[in-house]
């Protein structure tokens, strides 16, 4: 079974995040934000983060730089949710190392379908 | 593959997204009430990037959950302000008091919006006037490339906005109507009857059913009639949640806030080969897209090969799914009900009930042979302690902090002071103090009145207050507190104070005798009398002088009552107490002659036996017990109650120590009874007021007690 880490601040959207996830067959592990991602990415690997932007104390670009230059998450694929789709936001995303991204708002379905493409 | 993607998306189809929104609701309240307090806090002279990041964060969370499940109209007013919050961070924007004004009021749109959801009724919140505050604030003072590089063509028709473009709502327009998922989309063609019976509504054409969307017809409207309007028309034919709006002919920008579930498009950062066949699906910049070479993209091939199974599957989450795996409720795990005040009331007199009948089984048990009834004694014990957990569990239904009231303040205090031009601060104090319900309710107009007073008559305008050798910034402290039996709340401010002086000439003005004789506290007394106000002037904030009396009024139904202290000047402190009107306290019985009295356990402190020569008469009447060195006044009930004595031996010998209002008096009784639970029954509605008599009880014998004011033998003592 794949595992995903989950992170995201809002409560909500961890919950519908991690309910789809669960229903689509994943392991999943939820974080708060950014800083409680990495200090519980520690120690374990995962088939994928899923991480939200904008979060207080380490943001996800922040999360995915410090995944990407760690020996152990740096074939993880990541994606980053966000409401913004601006080139400046995919560039640092880019920049940071992550897979990809996926605009909020999105449905259920649409968050299984983009995963399936990242894990097979 | 392709059949692995198909599989998986319909696995996830069922979900039911309204599972969640209960935590969204709660989290979006948490949210807002969080960004309210930062925006009170910001100082918008030296706002720094943290705080205003904070706030930021407070609109963009609210935004994405409610874009996600599906509020759009709290998803286009938090869209808008985070633009404008956005362009605050980014300083392309410089923060102004009438910035954080239109925040405010948007955070109180936004609950009400959000109350409308949870279904607590209330009418339709209009944002047209700020929306359009906040886009003029955000395109009036910033370039227009501050954001949002698409922004400047469209602005004057539909301000764009960045990630989501709702379709307009309001004006002549065209957008495209979407109606379902519906079972049978013949349901539909009731619309196109509606705008032929009503041809104000404007104009209507089908159109052909797009390939995402299956069973959702679309139609093109031309029309200048208010969404809301419509909408309201079109929910005697569909289900209002089937309905919805988005801008025509508009591709890239159908992911709008209103419509999470109707997105058709999403693609490929990278262009596919096999262009899918919904026209909105390769469009770039839409839903996702993943970077070249990174860890786990997927590759050309695959996409090429998913994008079509991916389209076969549309992903209405509204579409009535076959099988919903229903959740294990893992998502209301947090959640609350709301019952109504009446049962818990209803629930907290039975327990009331209960309390009397175990106390009256413990006492008749008393006589029985515990070597006989083991048994019975052992459950008697068991009961006893189930009754008093149940009763304790019960009455914290009931219990809120003062805090929920308190919140309030800060941001009325602001708004009021804002409008009187004055510069006042608002310290709190003991928030998490309990309070009955019913309590918090009716305390609430009165502390709202004494703040708003203490804002306009207290503190000063800002140049009078350096003048006078003050901090420009006036300060109001609310502070609550549990004291002996009772709460007090204070209302306290450092601004000019009572003017005794004034106050008489008004009195005498009003024609209330006022000799100058009267002590200050009398004196201060006379802004209790009806019909009188010490502004000089009747501004529209503290009222026309029906205030004090009917605060006083308020309080004194409640059992309660209002001191005041002042010194000119310096300011003024009001301080409401409130009795435990509670239906049940821990009690302790005291006898006196052939009475039983209650003296609220909450405020003894201690008893001792007494001798003769521990009592000492001081000036003529007066008596006080020396108790470790310190002196105490002496209270005798019997004194107080005229108790008749048939046993003229007998000599009140224990002294029990209670202490209130931060004074002590020592009470001479006949004998300690026990301590137990009592109801207490209001003595004023039943009988009349007594002094020094707060309530009564029904004994587990059935005799009546009276429960002892202890706040008012210790002001007894004083005199």
């Amino acid at each position: 079974m794949h595992s995903i880490l989950a992170v995201d601040d809002s409560a909500s959207m961890r919950q519908m995040v991690s309910f789809t996830l669960k229903s689509a067959g994943y392991n999943v592990v939820e974080a708060v934000d950014g800083q409680d991602a990495w200090e519980k990415a520690g120690g374990r690997t995962f088939d994928l983060v899923l991480t939200d932007q904008n979060m207080p104390r380490m943001d996800g670009i922040s999360l995915t730089k410090k995944l990407c230059e760690s020996p152990q998450f740096k074939a993880t694929p990541i994606l980053i949710l966000t409401t913004e789709s601006s080139d400046q936001m995919k560039q640092a995303g880019r920049a940071a190392g992550a897979t990809g991204w996926l605009v909020k708002p999105f449905d259920p379905n649409k968050l299984i379908e983009v995963i399936r493409k990242v894990i097979v | 593959m392709a059949e692995t993607s198909m599989d998986s998306s319909s696995a996830a189809a069922g979900i039911d997204l309204s599972q969640f929104y209960q935590v969204f609701f709660e989290e979006a309240g948490e949210n807002l009430e969080q960004m309210e307090q930062l925006l009170l806090e910001l100082d918008v002279t030296a706002a720094d990037d943290e705080e205003l990041n904070a706030i930021f964060r407070c609109a963009h969370s609210i935004k994405g959950g409610a874009a996600t499940f599906g509020f759009a109209d709290v998803a286009e007013l938090t869209h808008q302000m985070e633009t404008l919050l956005d362009n605050l961070c980014r300083h392309e924007l410089t923060p102004t008091p009438a910035m954080v004004d239109v925040l405010l009021q948007s955070g109180d749109a936004l609950k009400a919006m959000l109350a409308r959801h949870q279904g607590s009724g209330g009418a339709e919140v209009d944002t047209t006037e700020l929306l359009f505050n906040i886009r003029a604030m955000v395109s009036g003072e910033a370039p227009v490339a501050a954001l949002t590089p698409r922004a400047s063509a469209p602005e004057t028709v539909a301000p764009a906005a960045p990630a989501v473009r709702p379709a307009p709502t309001t004006g002549q327009r065209v957008v495209e109507l979407q109606v379902g998922p519906l079972s049978n989309p013949a349901q539909a063609d009731n619309l196109l009857e509606l705008f032929k019976e009503i041809t104000d509504l404007g104009q209507i054409e089908p159109l052909p059913e797009a390939p995402g969307l299956h069973g959702v017809r679309r139609f093109k409207v031309s029309t200048a009639t208010p969404e809301s309007d419509m909408m309201d028309l079109f929910t005697f034919h569909v289900s209002r949640d089937q309905v919805k709006f988005v801008a025509y002919g508009d591709d890239a920008g159908q992911a709008a806030p209103a419509t999470p579930t109707a997105d058709p498009g999403y693609g490929f950062f990278e262009p596919v080969a096999d262009a899918a066949p919904a026209k909105a699906e390769v469009a770039p910049e839409t839903g996702y897209g993943f970077f070249d070479n990174a860890p786990g993209a997927p590759q050309q091939a695959a996409q090429a090969a998913a994008a079509p199974a991916a389209a076969s599957a549309p992903t209405p989450a509204a579409k009535a799914a076959p099988k919903v795996d229903k959740p294990a409720a893992g998502g209301l795990e947090a959640s609350t009900i709301r019952v109504s005040v009446e049962k818990v009331d209803q629930l907290i007199n039975l327990v009331g009930e209960l309390v009397i009948t175990q106390a009256m089984l413990a006492q008749n048990s008393r006589s029985l042979d515990p070597v006989v009834y083991q048994q019975l004694v052992t459950g008697l014990t068991d009961l006893d302690r189930n009754t008093r957990d149940l009763q304790e569990a019960v009455m914290s239904i009931r219990m809120i902090p003062m805090s929920t009231v308190f919140s309030r303040f800060p941001r009325m205090l602001r708004d009021l002071a804002n409008k009187l031009g004055k510069k006042v601060e608002l310290v709190t104090q003991g928030e998490a103090t309990e309070l009955d319900k019913g309590l918090v309710e009716k305390i609430t107009d009165p502390l709202t009145h004494l703040v708003r007073n203490s804002c306009d008559h207290g503190i000063e305008m800002p140049a009078d207050r350096i003048a006078a050798g003050k901090p420009e910034v006036g300060t109001i402290t609310l502070a609550a507190s549990h004291q002996g039996g009772s709460i007090v709340i204070e209302v306290r401010d450092d601004g000019k104070g009572l003017s005794r002086e004034k106050l008489l000439k008004k009195a005498r003005e009003k024609g209330i005798d006022a000799p100058d004789s009267l002590t200050d506290q009398e004196v201060w007394n006379l802004i209790f009398a009806p019909g009188f106000s010490t502004a000089e002037q009747v501004t529209d904030v503290s009222g026309r002088g029906v205030g004090m009396d009917v605060v006083k009024k308020n309080i004194t139904s409640l059992g309660g009552t209002v001191e005041i202290d002042s010194a000119e000047g310096y300011g003024m402190r009001v301080a409401v107490r409130l009795p435990l009107t509670l239906a049940i306290m821990d009690g302790m019985s005291v006898g006196v002659g052939e009475e039983v009295y209650i003296l609220p356990l909450s405020s003894v402190v201690e008893s001792f036996q007494v001798s003769a020569e521990m009592i000492k008469t001081v000036g003529g009447s007066g008596r006080v017990v020396e108790v470790r060195d310190e002196y105490m006044p002496v209270i005798e009930l019997e004194k107080v109650f005229d108790v008749p004595r048939f046993d003229w031996e007998h000599n009140s010998g224990i002294m029990v120590v209670v202490e209130a209002e931060s004074g002590r008096v020592a009470v001479l009784v006949d004998e300690l009874l026990g301590q137990q639970q009592v109801v207490v029954k209001n003595l004023e509605t039943n009988y009349r007021k007594v002094n020094d008599v707060s309530g009564a009880t029904i004994m587990g014998d059935g005799r009546v007690a009276l429960i002892l004011d202890v706040a008012s033998l210790v002001r007894r003592s004083r005199h």
